[in-house]
């Protein structure tokens, strides 16, 4: 039980993280032509998953914030150009549109899979 | 944080109007590639071009895409030798355009592929959106 939770837990959050790169992308591909605009990227979801497994809460207002900074929020940063064009821009849209596919398909997987387990759950309920 | 997905909708969107306004201009370009003054001497029609700009959008810190200005090129003009013309100045020169069609029909192709790449964008948008909504049917 506890491991099919923590399923549904990872699923959403590689979801979740799937859809803001996603959004990358489309920013990407709709700035191909600024000129001067540099490509990015979101941070690999191993590396997301590393530092947002431990926070600490506060509940008491004496309480002292996590001293590392560390954020549930995924970084950008500036990725690996195919080609940067005369104007400065970086964005190549073949490579974009393959990491698009990329997540397509991911995020297929991901609501597959999570719907498999769902409907084990409820047929186990239904018994 | 507004949810990624739909800002990835905006985006797209935006990036569609940015182009659709570039290909008026290239339109816009293309016929008024003879248009020439009317008095001798006069100037001909300017050949425009459109500048993108990244705008960061507030709400989402995502950065969207906008036109930031129509400019007219600075390319000297064609000049050609038709006596008769009521553009002609005193030597018989008329100033014509400097729209090169090549030139512009390259643009417009550019501006076609980068229609299609916003269009894909926003498709697999959709299609994510779609299918954890159809998570909600296994049941």
């Amino acid at each position: 039980m506890t491991t099919a939770i923590h399923l549904f837990d990872l699923v959403s959050r590689h979801n979740r993280w799937l859809s803001v790169r996603q959004s990358t992308i489309a920013s990407n591909i709709a700035n191909a032509n600024t000129p001067g605009y540099k490509a990015v990227d979101v941070e690999p979801f191993e590396k997301v998953l590393e530092t947002t497994s431990l926070s600490m809460q506060a509940t008491q207002p004496g309480h002292i914030a996590d001293p590392t900074g560390r954020t549930a929020d995924v970084n950008v940063r500036d990725s690996e150009p195919w080609e940067v064009s005369h104007s400065g821009n970086s964005v190549s849209l073949e490579q974009e549109l393959m990491n698009a596919g990329e997540v397509n398909r991911s995020y297929r997987l991901n609501t597959s899979v999570a719907k498999a387990f769902h409907r084990m759950l409820l047929a186990s309920a239904k018994v | 944080m507004q949810d990624p997905l739909s800002s990835a909708l905006r985006i797209g969107a935006s990036g569609l109007e940015a182009q659709s306004k570039r290909m008026r201009v290239v339109t816009e370009n293309l016929a008024n590639a003879q248009s020439t003054g009317k008095t001798p001497g006069a100037d001909p029609y300017t050949r425009k071009v459109v500048t993108f700009e990244n705008e960061l959008d507030e709400a989402s810190g995502t950065s969207l895409v906008k036109v930031g200005s129509v400019e007219r090129h600075s390319s000297p003009f064609r000049i050609e030798h038709n006596p008769s013309h009521p553009a002609a100045d005193k030597d018989g020169n008329v100033k014509l355009p400097n729209v090169d069609i090549m030139t512009e029909v390259a643009d417009m192709r550019e501006a076609n592929r980068s229609y299609e790449a916003n269009l894909q964008a926003i498709k697999q948008a959709r299609d994510m959106i779609a299918m954890t909504i159809d998570m909600l049917r296994s049941g």
